[in-house]
């Protein structure tokens, strides 16, 4: 079952719920625990009836008695929302490789929301962003809110360039629950740039953790000679020698990264660095720990 | 190693385009996406990492094609033979088919040892058979195929030519700049020793060539021959004529030998002769009766040894009636006539009759019956005897005029037509004399001729003749004697006089010699020779403006001469010894006699010293056993010195570079195109 988190051999399956059931169906049982591990049914109290409720939750006998329309919250929705921020900037769509660096992106994003909404019945956000906020789906945990999740994230083309400022300052309007807020980006910011960006979304008591999706060439790049960069983003061209990117280039990167996670760790957010050409468990177990760690 | 043509060896600047190309397409890198340049930093590289060439192999191996190419052009050779190969070399057979082969079997035994050595060649060695006689008949190419070397070898028959040695090695050096592997000269003969050149550098063979030499009737064998016919030509009263026959032993005891004298085949008289031993005697045959016309005359001795060829010798003599010339002279001198007639009487010919007149007294005589006329220093000659005297010449008639002190005082020359622009008296000068300067050897009447240098002129006439033939020049170039033609006839002007006043040519020798020349070449007897040489050429067409056909009956009876040949050969070689009877392009008969060179009568064979010193003349050592029949191996030197060409090997590797250059290339391109 392990192979199934295989970004290559996910790569071959159509369909993301498809996708996203196969991930975390593989990946819970590999854990051999109980499918409903800390999750709480405990009635907690009730609140008024918002737009986007479910209306399964409706207290139908309240309305009866009162006329208004109150819905039953329990302790298990009240503390698990997860809100997912997918980077689907121009350089998201680098691939080396079969997976580009989105599609990965959209292969942890779909996990999560499915084993967030249909395993610990949490609420799943999803915010799409670029150099703005280009689509929005509320965390919600009704039925068929993780297709809109899904479908939301088949849509996600890259496109334009990378901002964290604005959409992550546009998202704390919305954060109005305890939570968990996960960002995937790869992250090309100076680090000082992406914390304070990124720091904000801790009120209310919310764990962020930073996702960075890297490609192995991003890391490790090859290159046969002297060989003219593009930067998709930007467009500017470089001409690179051999010798540069097996030398000075992998000083910058290893130093970016380490420079962001101590910058993370520094600011009390979580940090993975996650290769496209790795499985996909490494970000599922995170997400769990997480999890297990607030309740 | 060396290179045959290294003028091609410039083609290898052509290395500088791959080498180019790829720092160009370094250079011309196709650009790849990259997610972000972020990390990139802009840096000046240095011009030498930038210009940094990629695909060394691939690099190297369009150079070697280049290379390779160039060289394959230019020819590369080494010296000696390659490892695993047989060294390659070109049998030369020649065999001497020269008139002193028909002895005994000399010339089948050289046919056999040639054979022989056919026979033993191996395979894939190129052979060529060359019969050498008069001259080097290479009887085919240079093949493998014994088959053909063989039929080559059989058809070759003994000729009546002389052979020459010298001409061998010409023939050695013409190969051996023609082909580029070590020649194996292997020479069938009976080494006569008066084959050997008198130079010895002649014999001097080219770097490459090895002899061989395979002599056939080594032992020496006695021969008589009539070695030589002192005979006159031209005969007009035969019973002065003397025959003078030399009788030679080469190799022979003393002995006495019956000579007889064939006048067209009957004989005419008989002697016997004691020959010395190994030496020569001598016979005349005085006052024969040599019938008028052009007649076949032979010398013959009872030669009873294994040449019978050169036991005859025949010469043709023409026996006609003697010629009138007529000299005028003025009057008052009576000198130049005395000193013309005595010389032309001296001439061991004498066929002219002169008669001597005056100006007044050539009124009365009959002009057609002389051969030529001479003006001795004629002046004031009347207009209408000029007239009279240029119609003659103009109708076909030859005339000498002398320009002495007399003539030149006129404004123009009679018969001669040309102005004079004056004279010379070189008594005047300090020098007192002049000389002749130049000779026209190609003018009869005086070239050739010796002793010119000797003559002093005192007084010479000019005259304005620029298209006149100039036979001689004085020293400042006054031309001295000319000749101009004159419609159908011609006129030779001697341009000072025939008196010891104005030159002291009548004091010398050579002063009868000129005027018997000038005697035959006015009165159109032009000289003959009694008896040619085989190999000697007649002259079918003395003059290239007639259009007639020529005709040669050869003494076989044969007509050797096809139409082509008969309508425009000017000269053809006599191949045989006999009689051949010639009709000339102009439609003149004539007949000719053709003898062995009798130094082939010498059948004595060259000192072994002597011919291992000819074959130490090529690069290799001389083989040890010169005279041996059997094909030794080739020398050592010769096969280090000999040259292969390795352009072959070149184009090999070539093949090799190409493909292998087509493959790397192909993968690069591969790779390439998967990476962009």
């Amino acid at each position: 079952m392990q192979n199934l988190l295989d970004p290559a051999v996910l790569n071959a399956i159509s369909g993301l719920d498809l996708v996203a059931a196969t991930v975390v169906d593989g990946f819970v049982a590999g854990l051999h625990r109980s499918a409903d591990f800390g999750f709480s049914q405990e009635f907690a109290e009730y609140r008024a009836y918002a737009p986007g409720d479910d209306l399964r939750h409706v207290d139908w006998n309240v309305y009866a008695r009162s006329d208004r329309t109150y819905i039953k919250l329990f302790d298990g929705e009240t503390n698990s929302q997860l809100m997912l921020l997918v980077d689907a900037s121009s350089s998201m769509g680098f691939a080396s490789h079969a997976v580009s660096k989105l599609a990965y992106v959209r292969f942890i994003a779909a996990a999560l929301a499915y084993l967030a909404t249909r395993r610990q019945r949490d609420a799943t956000g999803l915010v799409v962003f670029g150099d703005t906020v280009r689509d929005f789906v509320p965390p919600a945990s009704r039925q068929g809110h993780l297709q809109r999740v899904l479908a939301s994230l088949l849509q996600a083309q890259p496109q334009a360039n990378t901002s964290y400022a604005a959409p992550l300052t546009h998202l704390q309007a919305f954060l109005r629950r305890r939570g968990m807020v996960v960002v995937m980006s790869d992250f090309y910011a100076p680090p000082a740039d992406i914390i304070k960006a990124v720091t904000p979304l801790r009120i209310h008591g919310n764990e962020v953790v930073l996702f960075q999706v890297l490609d192995p060439q991003e890391l490790r790049p090859t290159v046969d000679g002297s060989s003219m960069l593009i930067d998709l983003e930007t467009g500017a061209q470089l001409e690179v020698s051999e010798d540069y990117v097996r030398g000075r280039y992998r000083e910058r990167i290893d130093a970016h990264v380490a420079h962001l996670q101590r910058e993370a760790r520094r600011a009390g957010i979580g940090y993975h660095l996650l290769q496209t050409d790795q499985p996909l468990d490494q970000a599922l177990l995170q997400y769990l720990r997480l999890r297990t760690g607030r309740d | 190693m060396g290179w045959l043509a290294p003028g091609f060896l410039l083609g290898a600047l052509a290395i500088a385009v791959p080498v180019w190309l790829h720092l160009l397409k370094r250079s011309a890198s196709q650009p790849r996406q990259f997610s972000s340049l972020m990390l990139f930093e802009p840096q000046l590289r240095s011009t030498t990492r930038r210009r940094r060439i990629d695909h060394w192999l691939l690099l190297l191996l369009r150079i070697a094609v280049l290379l390779l190419v160039a060289a394959a052009f230019a020819e590369p050779y080494v010296r000696g033979h390659l490892p695993g190969t047989a060294p390659e070399k070109l049998l030369v057979l020649v065999v001497d088919d020269s008139f002193s082969m028909r002895v005994g079997t000399r010339l089948e035994d050289a046919r056999r040892a040639a054979l022989a050595i056919v026979a033993a060649k191996p395979l894939n060695t190129q052979a060529q058979v060359v019969a050498l006689g008069a001259r080097a008949d290479v009887l085919t190419e240079q093949v493998q195929d014994a088959a053909v070397l063989r039929a080559a070898l059989r058809g070759i028959t003994a000729t009546d030519a002389r052979g020459s040695f010298g001409l061998l090695t010409s023939m050695a050096r013409t190969l051996a700049a023609g082909t580029h592997m070590p020649i194996e000269l292997h020479l069938f003969s009976d080494m006569q020793a008066t084959g050997l050149p008198p130079d010895f550098n002649e014999l001097r063979l080219p770097p490459g060539v090895t002899l061989v030499l395979h002599e056939v009737g080594a032992a020496i064998t006695p021969n008589w021959t009539v070695e030589s016919v002192a005979a006159p030509a031209q005969v007009w009263d035969p019973t002065k004529t003397r025959i003078v026959a030399t009788v030679a032993g080469f190799g022979t005891p003393t002995a006495t030998r019956i000579v007889t004298l064939l006048i067209n085949g009957k004989p005419a008289g008989s002697q016997s002769i004691k020959v010395p031993a190994a030496g020569r005697a001598s016979v005349v045959f005085a006052g024969p009766d040599i019938p008028y016309g052009l007649v076949r005359a032979s010398v013959q001795i009872d030669g009873a040894d294994a040449l019978s060829g050169d036991d005859r010798y025949d010469f043709v003599i023409q026996r006609s009636e003697r010629v009138h010339g007529l000299f005028v002279h003025q009057g008052s001198d009576s000198a130049t006539g005395l000193y013309f007639r005595s010389a032309l009487e001296s001439a061991a010919d004498a066929a002219v009759v002169l008669d001597e007149v005056t100006p007044e007294q050539l009124r009365s005589r009959d002009l057609s019956t002389y051969a030529f006329i001479v003006l001795s220093d004629v002046a004031g000659l009347s207009p209408a005897l000029e007239a009279r005297l240029t119609a003659w010449v103009k109708a076909g008639g030859r005339a000498l005029l002398s320009a002495g002190t007399a003539a030149a005082q006129q404004r123009r020359l009679p018969v001669f037509d040309a102005p004079i622009l004056g004279s010379h008296d070189f008594t005047r000068d300090d020098s007192r004399f002049s000389s002749v300067a130049t000779v026209d050897d190609a003018y009869a009447p005086a070239g050739t001729l010796p002793g010119w240098l000797g003559i002093k002129v005192f007084y010479v006439t000019r005259v304005d003749a620029p298209q006149a033939q100039v036979g001689l020049r004085l020293a400042d170039q006054t031309p001295l004697l000319l000749e101009k033609p004159l419609g159908k006839g011609r006129v030779v002007l001697f341009a000072s006089g025939f008196d010891r006043l104005t030159t002291d040519l009548p004091l010398h020798p050579q002063f009868v010699a000129f005027v018997d020349r000038l005697a035959s070449y006015l009165s159109g007897r032009a000289s003959r020779i009694s008896a040619l040489s085989v190999g000697d050429s007649v002259d079918l067409r003395t003059d290239p403006g007639v259009r007639g056909s020529a005709d040669v009956l050869a003494p076989d009876g044969t007509h050797p001469l096809d139409l082509r040949e008969a309508a425009r050969v000017r000269t053809w070689p006599l191949p045989a010894a006999g009689f051949y009877a010639l009709t000339l392009a102009d439609s003149r008969h004539d007949l000719v006699a053709a003898n062995v060179s009798r130094l082939e009568s010498d059948l004595t064979p060259a000192s072994t010293d002597k011919l291992k010193l000819w074959q130490a003349t090529s690069a290799g050592p001389a083989p040890a056993d010169a005279a041996t029949t059997a094909v030794p191996e080739t020398p050592a030197s010769v096969r280090e010195a000999s040259i292969h060409n390795l352009w072959w090997y070149a184009m090999c590797v070539l093949l090799v570079a190409v493909v292998a250059e087509s493959l790397l290339a192909s993968r690069y391109l591969h790779t390439l195109r998967e990476s962009s």
